[in-house]
């Protein structure tokens, strides 16, 4: 292919990639996006001319009016898209960006206007990076990076046209140049631009992470969710439950793979009831004390740690931007670290971020959930303290079957403990968990719940066996949250999406602390692994690795990486010197043993040491020698060119230590006709050598590893030839 | 002592970096200075934002930059240059000069090189461009030379420089190949009536020599150049080698000319065309195989014939200078009166562009003597 076409095609390719990114980030209007393909493809047509002859683009009208027209038009619009229609500047920039894109698509006719058409596509590519974070950008960003390496390129060689200088033979000066795409040209290509993406990867994690911040910083809106409000209506998390869009993602760093096939992620607690929805007693949020690192303490300092059994688990999760300000976390929180300015917990250790996060977080947290005690499970009475008594024994005006309902079902129990697993086996056994259901509010949708419909979701689940372990005087709360079920196993995680959202019990333990129970009976729903979702999971995996090299890089990460690279270098050395001193000691002990053998004076031995040296050296000589002569034998006919030069250089020598010394200026013809009058028996040999030295040198033809051979043969032959006195 | 050692060797050091810092330099072509500028663009928005997707934009900018440069100075690092020029060239006539150009790098090939004459500290532009250059690969390029002036021209260095791979930078690289051109005085074409007048004037000064005629006057190895009717193919036969036959000149007089260098700055213009209108006259005579001698100021060529003497009398006037008056031992007169106690002088034409007039005229023993007046009347057409 000519340059000049390839440099067409490459400039229209990396509008393509361009306007792909645009086109993934979602903001272009489906009639302008299918405009401009439309000109793309046109334009690409061209580029590859085909249909042969037809330059479709070519024959656009070239009138700079019409065109300029069409910028001010372009322009009005953008105006009017700000103002009006997208109402933002950025929407409407992106817009006006592709409008302008096809016009320059359809009027390449200088180098200026592909010069204005790689501007435009680098503003395009910055827009894109503007708008996403996902991991198709990946490949966009790949693309972009050879189109631009092929485009520069083709753009700088195609605008190197030389200049013809007559000369005195009548020939311009212009060299042989090959003008087009060769094997050799397309491969020093791709070459050039992965050795770009490699200096790429390598400039992008050494770039200090400076975040200034100079202009304010749009908020983006957040994924809506439910059910983490102040109030919660019951029925809310229902309309989430079919919603698949990832909320977070979740790694157990001590548990490669996971301990347990649920994991529950606590957002926030509510303790009022008022027999239609939730809410929390104490709107009050205390900051949680740094303690250094960006480490945040949860439980505050000298309050009282459950004596009761724990497990330590350890997480770090990938929260997306969400319209909530709570973090998420395994049950109970004991410290958090991440990059907050600062982070608030409320009565009933809910934790909050001061406002909603604009892009995604990435936090570290230490939870430990406690197990009830034996003594506590055993016990038939639990002291509850007054305050706990009122916050947490709260009923609104419920009908007296439910308070039958919880006694019948107690009846029996003779601990809290036997009572609460008895309300929840009711719950689970007695119940059908489904999503169908109306959606209109029930004025009483627990009684409903448990007598009339004896269907729903984890919310009724979760009021019912709260409202039923009140009315027995056991204190419960309901919490609201997210159930973890999704393993990936290619990338070690927990992935959570909307319809995980989830509402649970917690009951409290004077001294085990409050303790995580869940009525909702598994969904029947529950759809088996199939290779597709496999797929998805290692395409999930592999987004999350791209956040978390990519995405979430930080300055934090590089300080991490240079402690790292010093550590590394410390124990390096350490190892380093520790082989240096066993070596020197082995050392030493050889030249010792060898020094005392020459005492005993074995003469054998004394021998073999003097020689060894001269062993080694011949060895190396012959190595040396058996390498220059596989070079001979490349395969590589630039190589063999090469070593003929070198043979014919060599046969000079030997002729001149024979006292036939050529000049500078004597040509291989004249040195045989030399060789022949001054030195007849080496005169055949010499001219064998010499033509084939012509031959491999300015015919271009390859020699073969054969001529070579006898060629090498003959030089070595003429070594050991003496020149006939004169 | 010491000062003096010290300012040496800072001068030297002075002197190498300087070196350093004209064989390799970088500027900013006008595509790169728009790169640079949005790559500061993406990278203020990287620092704005924090947004590493725009630091990535931001890394891929810089790479191409830095490969750029790296790109540029392979393709400039394995380059090596020689010359070919002619031993003289003439002034106003066109010559070729001609440019090896070696890749000597064991991979990578060269693109769009772009190579300069450096001559007085100028680029001068030939047009020499290498559009691509294999590895191991050799080429050459010529072009022409049109020298104005007589005299020496020094080619100092090549410069080869490159927009090689991405056009954003021009980088050069300088290369020490020196050559030293002699230009003689251009050869101009002369009234045959005057020549001939020459000729015709000297009669009777001749000694046997080879020329154009009939006689035999020797018979020789054939050597490349000579006329191949020339080959006595009788001789050949029997001698199994390529003989030629060489004839006795019919006309058989040696001419000396002698120009004076001497002349007033004012003169400069006529002592220049003197210099052309002699070495347009010794370029005849040569060819019509006469023995010349040619005395130019204290340098005299000796008397010979044949194009190696001609070469060496043209390489005289190449480099002669004119003199300014009162150093009376350059005086053309006086180097006429050495010469009329030569006895092999022959026929002697004496170009004068310029007589003292304060000193009386010297009684010059020549055979034809062209004064200012007569140099211009043969020169005019010039």
């Amino acid at each position: 292919m000519p340059f000049e076409q390839a440099f067409r095609l490459s400039s229209v390719l990396l509008a393509a990639t361009a306007l792909t990114g645009l086109l993934f980030a979602r903001i272009v209007p489906a009639w302008l996006a299918a405009v401009t393909i439309l000109i793309l493809t046109v334009t690409l047509l061209d580029a590859i001319d085909w249909p042969p002859g037809m330059r479709l683009a070519a024959r656009m009208p070239a009138s700079p009016i019409l065109w300029n027209g069409l910028l001010i038009g372009a322009f009005a619009l953008f105006l009017l898209d700000a103002a009006i229609i997208s109402g933002e500047m950025l929407p409407a920039g992106i817009h006006f960006l592709v409008i302008l894109l096809g016009i320059k698509l359809l009027t390449l006719h200088h180098r200026r206007d592909y010069r204005h058409l790689y501007a435009i596509c680098l503003m395009a590519l910055l827009a894109t990076a503007s708008l996403t974070t996902d991991a198709w950008y990946v490949p966009v960003f790949l693309l972009y990076l050879l189109a631009t390496v092929w485009t520069l390129l083709l753009y700088h060689l195609t605008g190197q046209t030389p200049r013809s200088v007559p000369t005195p033979t009548g020939r311009p000066n212009a060299l042989p140049n090959p003008r087009r795409i060769t094997g050799r040209f397309f491969w020093l290509t791709n070459g050039i631009a992965l050795l770009t993406f490699a200096l790429t990867l390598a400039i992008f994690f050494v770039l200090p992470r400076v975040s200034a911040g100079l202009l304010p910083k749009s908020r983006g809106e957040g994924l809506k969710t439910t059910g983490f409000s102040e109030r919660v209506d019951l029925g809310m998390i229902g309309s989430v439950k079919e919603d698949p869009q990832i909320v977070m993602r979740v790694e157990l760093p001590d548990q490669p793979a996971p301990g347990k096939d649920r994991l529950y992620l606590r957002g926030l607690a509510y303790d009022r009831y008022d027999g239609r929805s939730w809410s929390a007693g104490s709107r009050h949020r205390r900051n949680l004390g740094l303690i250094g690192d960006g480490t945040f303490l949860v439980r505050p300092s000298g309050s009282r740690t459950p004596s009761g059994p724990s497990d330590q688990l350890r997480q770090d999760i990938l929260l997306e931007a969400l319209d909530t300000s709570v973090l998420f976390a395994a049950p109970f929180a004991e410290s958090l670290s991440g990059e907050f300015a600062g982070v608030q917990a409320d009565a009933m250790t809910g934790l909050h971020v001061p406002y909603p996060a604009s892009s995604r977080i990435r936090y570290s947290v230490t939870s430990r959930e406690p197990r009830i005690t034996a003594d506590e499970q055993s016990a038939r009475e639990l002291d509850y303290a007054n305050a706990v008594r009122d916050r947490y024994l709260q009923l609104p005006e419920l009908s007296p079957r439910v308070t039958e309902l919880a006694r019948r079902v107690a009846e029996g129990a003779t601990t809290p403990y036997e009572k609460t697993a008895a309300v929840l086996q009711h719950l689970l056994n007695g119940y059908r968990y489904s999503l169908d259901l109306e959606t209109t509010a029930s004025a009483r949708p627990i009684e409903d719940f448990l007598f009339a419909r004896k269907t729903g979701y984890c919310e009724h689940y979760a009021t019912a066996m709260v409202v039923m372990l009140r009315s027995l005087g056991i204190p419960a709360r309901l919490v609201t949250g997210f159930l973890a079920t999704e393993w990936n196993d290619f990338g070690g995680y927990y992935t959570v999406r909307q319809r995980d959202a989830h509402a649970w019990v917690e009951v409290y333990y004077p001294r085990s602390g409050w303790i995580t129970l869940d009525p909702t009976p598994a969904s029947g729903a529950v759809p088996s692994p199939s290779g597709w979702e496999a797929l998805q999971r290692i395409g999930e995996s592999l987004r999350l690795q791209w956040d978390r090299t990519f995405i979430r890089y930080s300055a934090r990460d590089q300080l991490a990486v240079v402690h790292g690279l010093r550590d590394g270098s410390d124990s390096a050395r350490d190892v380093v010197g520790q082989w240096v001193t066993a070596l020197r000691a082995a050392a030493a002990r050889t030249l010792d043993r060898v020094a005392t053998q020459t005492r005993t004076a074995d003469p054998v031995a004394g021998g073999f040491l003097a020689v060894l040296p001269a062993a080694l050296l011949a060895l190396l000589i012959v190595l040396v020698r058996t390498r220059w002569r596989s070079g001979l034998f490349s395969n590589r006919p630039a190589a063999r060119a090469q070593q003929i030069v070198h043979l014919y250089r060599r046969m000079q020598d030997i002729a001149a230590r024979q006292g036939i010394v050529t000049g500078p200026s004597t040509t291989p013809m004249e040195f045989v006709k030399l060789v022949g009058r001054e030195w007849t028996e080496a005169g055949s040999t010499v001219a064998s050598v010499t033509a084939l030295y012509c031959r491999g040198r300015f015919s271009g033809a390859a020699l073969s590893r054969e001529e070579l051979a006898g060629a090498l043969e003959q030089v070595g032959a003429l070594q050991h030839l003496t020149r006939a006195a004169r | 002592m010491t000062n003096s050692f010290s300012q040496t060797r800072i001068a030297r050091i002075a002197s190498r970096l300087r070196r350093l810092a004209t064989r390799r330099s970088i500027r900013l072509t006008s595509e790169g200075t728009r790169f640079l500028l949005l790559t500061l663009g993406i990278g203020m928005a990287a620092i704005n934002t924090g947004n590493n997707l725009f630091y990535l934009l931001l890394a891929m900018m810089l790479s191409l930059v830095v490969i750029s440069g790296l790109l540029s100075e392979q393709c400039l690092r394995g380059l090596a240059f020689h010359r070919h020029v002619p031993d003289l060239v003439m002034a106003n006539d066109p010559t070729t000069v001609t440019l090896s150009v070696t890749n000597r790098h064991a991979h990578l090939p060269s693109f769009s090189v772009k190579l300069f004459d450096v001559a007085g500290g100028q680029d001068l532009d030939r047009g020499l461009f290498v559009g691509h250059l294999p590895a191991q690969r050799s080429l050459l390029l010529s072009y022409p030379l049109l020298a104005s002036t007589r005299g020496w021209i020094r080619l100092e260095c090549i410069r080869a420089e490159t927009l090689f791979p991405f056009g954003l930078f021009r980088k050069r690289a300088l290369y020490q190949v020196h050559a030293d051109i002699l230009v003689g005085p251009p050869i101009k074409p002369l009234s045959l009536r005057f020549v001939d007048e020459l000729v015709s004037e000297g009669q009777g000064l001749s000694l046997p020599r080879r020329g154009h005629g009939t006689q035999l006057y020797n018979l020789r190895l054939y050597q490349p150049g000579d006329d191949s009717r020339a080959i006595h193919w009788m001789t050949t036969a029997r001698t199994s080698q390529l003989i030629v036959r060489e004839t006795e000149a019919e006309d058989q007089r040696r001419i000396t000319i002698l120009l004076s260098t001497v002349a007033p700055e004012d003169r400069n213009f006529l002592f220049e065309h003197s210099v052309t209108l002699v070495a347009s006259l010794l370029w005849q005579l040569s060819h019509r195989s006469y023995p010349l001698r040619l005395i130019v100021g204290r340098e005299d060529s000796g008397l010979g014939s044949g194009s190696d003497h001609l070469l060496a009398m043209l390489r005289l006037l190449a480099l002669c200078e004119r003199r300014q008056p009162g150093r009376s031992a350059d005086d053309a007169a006086d180097q006429v009166g050495a010469l009329s106690h030569d006895a092999e002088r022959g026929y002697t034409v004496v170009v004068m562009p310029w007589v003292d007039p304060d000193r009386p005229a010297a009684p010059v023993a020549a055979d034809r003597v062209l004064h200012a007046a007569q140099i211009e009347e043969l020169t005019h057409a010039f």
